[in-house]
């Protein structure tokens, strides 16, 4: 009997070890370590017991260890994004391009109001473009090429004022091309190979359904 | 599975009179778990000692039966989702001697009556969203060796009660909302071994008493608002293993008591206001590992007991005023990881001991005053992922043995003295992604293997003596954001450098680049700032928003550019987008200009006198082809056509002569083509009739027989 409870009581003890380490942005960014494989080891330096994460490499911080940039663009990574990304308030530069990465993007990257390059080309995503991504009022730069995205090009992006490169060339995407706000400077091309893509939107009085969801 | 089964479950556990119930199951993605709320029949369980539920998906309240459960010695409540206060009926488990209730969503103050359990040994409350102050009742918990309040929100002082708790081996209350100071009753604590106040709002100088506890090995008060001195007193704790102050408001120097602590495996004190030294004797039983003093005011040489501190795994010393010679202050670490100096004033020359560290993956001593070559045995640390030297007084060459490091991701080397050409070697380091060379004495030119470097977000070449052309090779690095190579001896054209669609800053200005721009900055989506000034750089400037937003100054001071931007003349309204054109250019210009406009005109008043020729000779033609041809013959090829009349009419010999008229006369062409064609040359004065290409004064008409 008293060797069962202190079977239990190491394994209770072992349980004391918080699942937090004490800083909210590494504990995200170790989240999205987790649900990917990484082959080439591009995440040996990322540490979670320390304080914070501005000097694992692939991340920069800005002057008060806030994460600024992540850039594991081309590192051979596969797996899938996690929804904690969206807690880096202060990222600038999610670079995640040119992977091998599949799911489905986040909702909750629409949190990430200083986001200015969302970079997720050449990769294996699926699903929709989510309609949060129009909270991203710092957006400049969005290059989701060369997916498997399906679903419309969400109309809440022709509110961001300051996009200036938009790519969704080579998915699946249907409906219409936004032509309002940042949109009537981004080139056709941008929007090539989705062939049920059905090219500029018509504005005008009637509304109409390209049955695409 | 559901409440009704936990009921039968403690139905059948009632039955048999079982002391022992547990259900839980610690792995991840169980589909085992129990949920619902404790059903209150659980106080029925009379005789139940040892009650673990956690790894579960329970909710709801506790219920305050509970207390109930008279034989209790044991509960494990946690990583469940119970919500609700904790029941101040807690406090009637006498016998109770461990409490499990950590990660769970619990709310509200824990209540005094928790200082009744005269038998409670562990009280584990982390990562929950308690709230209020720590009851001082817990005072009265003489049992107790480990308090466990960590992640919460508990506010208020630390209770001066917490000093009678003469068993506690474990003090966690990090990653709350605390303030006040510690209560100099801490002092009583003999048996503590661990103390984490960490990431608190806790003020105040750090009392003396701290030195009473003699038992500790991990003293751990960062990221709180501590300000006066560490104490002297801390000297006395010589088992401590792990000292961890940093980011507070301590001033003063580091006390050198801290050089009795042999045991020392960590030693944080970054981010404070100390002066003075290092202590000396750090790492005296070679037993330290992380150490860390960044940004703080310290001042001496480095301690001599470093330089064989072979367990060293992690140094962060940058932003002091240290100094000393570097090359004898640090030897050879088997262990060593990281290590930052910069921004301090070290001098003397790199240690080639440094290439001896097999796991060194960062160096960075930049802002410093070292001098001397890059020693090249660093060529053999080759985890090197980062190597920061800027702004220092190195001279002498980049070794080639760089090209070992290939995992190099940042070498930064701006700001030093160093000369010679970029190593081809360079192309070896295919995961680059920071390279600055800028402010140096570097000569040569820029070699095509940049381009292997494939990976790279910035490169920074600026301000060397770098000649010679921009690699066209430049077009691998697909995802270059940033490219500077201005302040340089460049020559030739800008290269179509292909799609670089992440580039948004682009400098090139003072060099000597000639040429137009070439078309591809069209493709460059993401270009915002633009410089290429200083050039001599021709032709129109591109149409990209980041050319019409830069200032003047942004293209200034160069040959010929031309486009709709201040300061610029209009481009001419025929493209050149063409190919180079050496020396015809002006005279090409003036053979299909000046002829068109005098083709213009003229036709108008000879109609008529073609209209008799017309019917006489003419063969039908449709009219698109005719006008197509002439405007054919108008175009590139001016020049070889004029050569081409030229030798057809033996430099307008009268023989070939078909007509004259009081502009001129009409010659009979027969072009190598073929194709004969009718050639008015106007008449000029007659002392210049030598054909000169260059000044073209001799004007044509042209059409088709």
């Amino acid at each position: 009997m008293a060797s069962l409870i202190w079977l239990w009581a190491f394994s209770v003890t072992l349980t004391l070890i918080p699942s937090v380490f004490g800083n909210s942005e590494g504990d995200a960014l170790y989240t999205l370590r987790r649900s990917l494989t990484d082959p080439d080891n591009v995440f040996q330096s990322w540490d979670p017991t320390l304080v914070n994460p501005c000097t694992w490499f692939h991340v920069s911080c800005d002057q008060d260890n806030r994460v600024t940039r992540v850039d594991l663009g081309n590192s051979n990574l596969s797996g899938h994004l996690v929804p904690e990304l969206g807690k880096l308030e202060h990222l600038q530069y999610l670079e995640l391009y040119k992977n091998n990465i599949q799911g489905t993007i986040p909702t909750e990257l629409g949190n990430l109001k200083n986001l200015i390059s969302l970079d997720l080309y050449n990769n294996n995503i699926s699903g929709t473009i989510p309609p949060s991504l129009g909270k991203l009022k710092s957006l400049v730069f969005l290059r989701l090429n060369d997916n498997r995205l399906t679903g419309p090009i969400p109309r809440e992006l022709s509110g961001i004022s300051s996009l200036k490169v938009v790519d969704v060339s080579n998915n699946d995407l249907c409906g219409t091309i936004p032509t309002s706000g940042p949109f009537d400077h981004i080139p056709l091309n941008n929007f090539e190979n989705n062939l049920r893509l059905e090219g500029p939107e018509l504005v005008g009085l009637a509304s109409y359904d390209t049955n695409c969801s | 599975m559901q409440n009704a089964s936990v009921n039968s479950l403690i139905s059948s556990y009632l039955k048999n009179k079982i002391s022992i119930f547990t259900y839980h199951d610690n792995y991840v993605n169980s589909t085992n778990r129990l949920g619902g709320p404790i059903p209150q029949e659980v106080g029925n369980l009379s005789k139940l000692t040892f009650l673990d539920l956690s790894y579960n998906n329970f909710s709801g309240n506790i219920p305050p039966e509970i207390s109930l459960l008279k034989s209790l010695y044991w509960i494990s409540l946690n990583r469940n989702q119970f919500s609700g206060h904790i029941p101040q009926e807690i406090g009637r488990l006498s016998s109770v001697s461990r409490i499990y209730f950590h990660e769970n969503n619990p709310s509200g103050p824990v209540p005094a009556s928790i200082g009744r359990l005269q038998n409670l040994s562990v009280l584990s409350l982390n990562g929950n969203g308690l709230g209020g102050p720590i009851p001082q009742e817990v005072g009265n918990l003489s049992m107790l060796t480990f308090l466990e309040l960590s992640f919460n929100s508990f506010s208020g002082n630390i209770p001066s009660e917490i000093g009678n708790l003469s068993s506690l081996s474990a003090l966690h209350i990090h990653q709350n909302n605390l303030t006040g100071s510690i209560p100099e009753e801490i002092g009583m604590l003999k048996s503590l071994t661990r103390l984490r106040l960490d990431n608190n709002m806790l003020s105040d100088p750090i009392p003396q008493q701290i030195g009473m506890l003699k038992s500790l090995t991990v003293l751990v008060l960062h990221m709180n608002n501590f300000s006066g001195s560490i104490p002297t007193s801390l000297g006395n704790l010589t088992r401590l293993s792990e000292l961890s102050f940093f980011d507070n408001h301590l001033s003063g120097p580091i006390p050198p008591t801290i050089n009795n602590l042999t045991r020392l495996e960590k030693l944080q004190l970054s981010n404070n206001r100390l002066t003075g030294q290092l202590p000396e004797n750090v790492c005296r039983d070679g037993l330290l590992t992380y150490f860390a003093a960044r940004n703080n005011i310290l001042t001496g040489q480095i301690p001599l007991s470093l330089r064989n501190c072979i367990s060293l795994y992690r140094v962060r010393l940058q932003g002091n005023q240290l100094t000393g010679n570097i090359s004898e202050a640090f030897g050879i670490y088997p262990n060593l990881d990281y290590i930052e100096l910069s921004d301090n004033k070290f001098y003397g020359e790199l240690s080639p001991n440094w290439g001896q560290c097999p796991k060194l993956a960062s160096l960075k001593i930049s802002n410093n005053n070292i001098s001397g070559e890059i020693p090249l045995e660093l060529g053999q640390a080759t985890q090197l992922h980062e190597i920061d030297l800027s702004s220092n007084h190195l001279n002498g060459e980049i070794p080639k043995e760089f090209g070992r490091l290939t995992s190099l991701l940042d070498l930064l080397l701006n700001g030093n003295k160093l000369s010679g050409k970029i190593p081809i070697e360079i192309e070896m380091l295919s995961n680059l992604k920071h390279l600055n060379l800028a402010s140096n004495n570097l000569s040569g030119d820029i070699p095509d293997q940049l381009g292997d470097c494939f990976k790279l977000i910035q490169l920074n070449l600026s301000r060397n003596q770098i000649g010679e052309r921009i690699p066209s090779t430049i077009s691998n690095i697909y995802a270059l954001e940033a490219l500077d190579l201005s302040h340089n001896l460049l020559i030739g054209e800008i290269p179509r450098l292909g799609r670089l669609q992440n580039l948004e800053l682009l400098n090139l200005s003072h060099n000597m680049l000639s040429g137009f721009i070439p078309s591809s900055f069209d493709d460059w989506q993401s270009l915002r700032v633009v410089d290429i000034s200083y050039n001599l750089l021709e032709g129109p400037l591109p149409d990209r928003k980041a050319f019409h937003d830069a200032p003047f100054d942004g293209y200034r001071n160069n040959k010929g550019l031309c486009g709709n931007a201040t300061g610029l003349i209009p481009c001419d309204p025929i493209p050149t987008n063409q190919p180079r054109r050496r020396k015809g250019n002006r005279s090409l210009v003036i053979l299909i200009v000046l002829p068109l406009l005098g083709t213009l005109v003229l036709l108008f008043i000879l109609v008529g006198g073609f209209l008799i020729l017309f019917r006489r000779i003419w063969k039908r033609k449709p009219r698109e082809e005719q006008s197509q041809d002439i405007f054919a013959i108008w175009g590139y090829d001016g020049e070889i056509l004029y050569q081409s009349i030229i030798e057809a009419t033996e430099s307008f010999s009268s023989n070939y002569c078909i007509g004259s008229g009081g502009y001129g006369n009409v010659y009979r062409v027969v072009l190598p083509t073929g194709r004969e064609v009718a050639v008015k040359k106007l008449h000029q004065s007659e002392d210049r009739m030598s054909i000169n290409l260059k000044a073209l004064k001799v004007k044509f008409v042209l059409w088709q027989i």
